[in-house]
């Protein structure tokens, strides 16, 4: 019984729900004398924590609240993280022109290496099993481009330099998180006038043994997330039996998607029965390839030597959908049987055309990755002192590229939820004073996206009948009815406007 | 018809609620059974899904009006350090959040029921940054029990009265209680609700009667003040609201939107007055 010990005179005025929430998340409760109390502590410092952090300490309302970051990694990896001009880190992501807008907001796009990022114009999309249906999707000058592909890393980095540049906060790192429970319940005997009552503060004890309390404890831990489960906010979703394999390629060198072409840069996707396969331009004459396919595709595809899988990439994007399943069942071999294949249905007037990705040459070595695929939602982001943000409150198919993107635009509408609840006095950690704002909106919003991409998964992943008929009309429809707005909303989506 | 469609949505009136708001001494203006009838209240104070809600809701409101009154003076207010006297402050709802403010140096809230100021300083104690010597401090009593300040130093910058006066018996001496506490070119800040039978329909009728939302007798709706009322009283005291010190605004609580200012509804709703004491006072 969590209030047992409280005093009784107090009890009727805890309220019920608060007793409720006290009660589902309670275990065990901080003993040790006061700990360390900060405003915001963070746990992880991925994309979405670094930049929520960046944010609450870039605003003038909110630069002095007390911060502090928990992170397993070490950060002087992230600070210096570098690869030569002609290698590319193979976890890149499509940042929207939103997200860019925001990182500038907060300082932290001056701190990104420009020189490895490339923006894109251009997007064709088609469908591999009715080719006539294509999609193209056209920004309406070079500039401003759709989004720009950038490494994770690159962002990273650029987030903890702008981070490194303003007043310190306290960055606990090669640090995990052992446990989190909440602080004491008041001493029933009520000694000193000045004790604090800790019993609604997340108290979180790290690996070196140290326990910080939080006012406002933020779960950006990934898809796994302690801080989550501690809440005990439940996800739904389930997984996509699918695989998104990941690699950096490389283009014939005199081939160059270079900004000064007029015509700019597309990026190239191909709804194949299995899934989606993508290639993102990065800069000079590479590429980031995201190929949704099945768990033994996968498999397979790992075990292939740098020609064949280079020939692999090449035909989904070139053969059909039984030639390429043919390709499957060969152990090894791909390039020659794709150069052959190839040479009875040349496809090099649709790549002059710019309707498919140029050949590509070869894949960086140690860069083919996969992961499992997964749609995952949190119920709520937020409970009592707590809330969710990024990959902790949604995991979502990568066909949209909006990862990486939902978890900044989570940091910016908590952030501003924060500020606004500074601004008029109101316990940062409260629900209504604070999270509520954060809560809703942004919880719709990204229901809405997860839902949509999630549908045109499913929609491309039927091998035949009548859904292929469906979304072949579906892609004409989109491409044709593009003035109508269908097609802005799909653009509009896919830059984050 | 533009009527009802009015009085519908001014049916939201009827959750706010007073849980306890009044001031009362032996000497004063207050009635003992407001007391004692708040002091029954009490204990829903921080249940912010309580009879509390709707006040928790409007507090975002009371600090923003009370930045337009500072904007809108010719001279600049106070960057720090700016104190607050918080009159009627019952669980601590705005005293609270007036403390926490970056620009706040001391924050005393007084309330002559002592089960409310129980529960403020206990909630108090849940927010480290509160318990900072000086920062907030809550007294168990009515203004008159207050010792008059002899110098600016001991005056306020604000000083405010949120959901009181409507339960106050002699409004006009109550309010020139509070005028010595406000320290030259300092504001009174009120909130209150128009006497209309919109608001009597809405408080009376449907809170107390209909949905019982709030305990009956919670609301004497004679007591209720027009901003007209409070207008006139104000331009009728000598160095009060010189030089467009005088402002007022009205809200509107939205069901799902919560509460939002809307001009002109102080004529017939819920609504905010600030009043500056002249700088050469
Ligand atoms: C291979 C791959 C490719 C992707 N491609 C794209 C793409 O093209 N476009 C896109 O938009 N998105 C993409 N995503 C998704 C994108 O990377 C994620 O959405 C994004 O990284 C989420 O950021 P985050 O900060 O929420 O979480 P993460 O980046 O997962 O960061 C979580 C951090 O928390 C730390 N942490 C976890 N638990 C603890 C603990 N208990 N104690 C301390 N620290 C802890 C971890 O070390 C980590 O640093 C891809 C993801 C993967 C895996």
């Amino acid at each position: 019984m969590v209030f047992g010990n409280a005093p009784r005179a107090l009890r009727p005025y805890i309220c019920s729900s608060c007793a409720k929430s006290l009660k589902l998340r309670s275990r065990k409760f901080a003993t040790a004398a006061s700990p360390d109390i900060y405003d915001v502590a963070c746990v992880g410092g991925g994309p979405a924590g670094l930049s929520l952090l960046t944010a609450l300490r870039s605003s003038k309302a909110t630069s002095h609240l007390r911060l502090a970051l928990i992170e397993s990694q070490d950060l002087d990896r992230v600070r210096k993280w570098n690869l030569p001009p002609d290698q590319y880190s193979n976890r890149a992501s499509s940042l929207t022109p939103s997200s860019q807008a925001f990182l500038s907001q907060i300082g932290a796009w001056p701190h990104i290496d420009t020189s490895r990022v490339q923006p894109y114009h251009h997007m064709r999309v088609w469908d591999g099993l009715s080719s006539t249906a294509r999609i193209t999707f056209d920004s309406p000058t070079p500039e401003p481009a759709i989004a720009h592909m950038i490494e994770n890393q690159n962002l990273t980095r650029a987030l903890l330099a702008r981070l490194d540049s303003l007043e310190p906060i306290s960055l606990l790192d090669k640090t995990s998180v052992r446990e989190i429970h909440l602080g004491p319940p008041p001493s029933p005997l009520t000694p000193e006038p000045t004790y604090l009552n800790l019993s609604s503060y997340p108290h979180v004890t790290l690996s070196s043994n140290q326990t910080i309390a939080a006012r406002l404890l933020i779960g950006a831990d990934g898809p796994n997330s302690a801080v989550r489960t501690f809440a005990g906010i439940e996800t739904r979703g389930y997984d996509y039996n699918r695989d998104g394999v990941v690699a950096t390629l490389k283009l014939p060198s005199s081939f160059a998607h270079h900004p000064s072409s007029p015509r700019g840069v597309t990026a190239y996707q191909r709804f194949l029965p299995s899934g989606p396969i993508a290639l993102l331009a990065l800069p000079g004459p590479y590429a980031s390839l995201v190929w949704t396919t099945t768990p033994s595709q996968s498999a397979l595809l790992k075990t292939l030597s740098p020609e064949d899988f280079t020939a692999m990439v090449n035909a989904a994007f070139r053969l059909s959908a039984v030639d390429l399943n043919y390709m499957f069942t060969l152990p090894s071999n791909q390039l020659s049987e794709f150069q052959w294949r190839d040479s009875v249905h040349p496809s090099t007037a649709s790549e002059a055309k710019g309707e498919i990705p140029h050949l590509i040459s070869s894949v960086q070595q140690g860069s083919i990755a996969s992961f499992p695929l997964r749609l995952r939602h949190a119920s709520s982001y937020t409970t009592s002192r707590i809330a969710l943000i990024g990959d902790a409150a949604h995991t979502i198919h990568p066909l949209a590229g909006q990862g990486l993107n939902m978890g900044l635009s989570d940091s910016k509408a908590l952030a501003e939820a924060i500020e606004y609840a500074v601004c008029h006095g109101a316990d940062i950690g409260d629900e209504m004073g604070c999270l509520d704002r954060y809560k809703g909106e942004v919880w719709w919003g990204n229901q809405r996206l997860l839902g949509a991409v999630d549908k045109l998964h499913w929609l491309y992943s039927v091998g035949s009948g009548p859904v292929v008929g469906v979304r072949k009309w579906g892609l004409r429809a989109v491409d044709v009815m593009g003035d109508l707005g269908v097609k802005g909303w799909l653009m509009r989506q896919a830059g984050g406007l | 018809m533009a009527i009802r469609l009015r009085n519908f949505r001014n049916l939201s009136l009827l959750l706010r609620q007073h849980p306890y708001r009044t001031h009362s001494s032996s000497t004063s203006s207050v009635n003992p059974t407001e007391v004692s009838h708040f002091e029954k209240l009490a204990s829903s104070w921080w249940d912010p899904h309580g009879s509390s809600s709707l006040l928790h809701q409007m507090n975002p409101l009371r600090h923003d009006f009370i930045s337009l009154c500072l904007d809108s003076q010719p001279d600049p207010p106070p960057a720090r350090e700016r104190k607050f006297l918080d009159v009627g402050c019952g669980g601590g709802i705005f005293a609270e959040s007036a403390a926490r403010l970056k620009e706040t140096e001391r924050v005393l809230a007084v309330d002559p029921s002592s089960g409310v100021i129980a529960v403020a300083k206990e909630h108090a104690k849940r927010d480290p940054l509160l318990s900072k010597p000086g920062r907030l401090e809550y007294q168990n009593k009515s203004i008159e029990d207050l010792a008059i300040p002899r110098s600016p130093d001991e005056q306020f910058d604000i000083v405010t009265l949120f959901e009181v006066i409507e339960h106050i018996d002699q409004p006009a001496s109550f309010l020139k209680s509070c005028f010595p506490f406000v320290r030259p070119g300092g504001w009174l800040i009120i909130s209150t609700i128009a006497r209309t039978w919109t608001s009597w329909l809405t408080t009376k009728v449907v809170a107390e009667e209909v949905v019982r939302m709030v305990p009956r007798g919670t609301h004497d709706w004679d007591k209720y003040i027009n901003e007209q009322e409070l207008r006139s009283f104000f331009r009728a005291q000598e160095g009060w609201g010189r030089d467009g010190g005088l402002k007022s605004q009205g809200c509107i609580y939205v069901p799902g939107l919560g509460w939002k200012m809307v001009k002109e509804s102080e004529r017939w709703g819920n609504y905010f007055i600030g009043v500056r004491k002249d700088l050469d006072r």
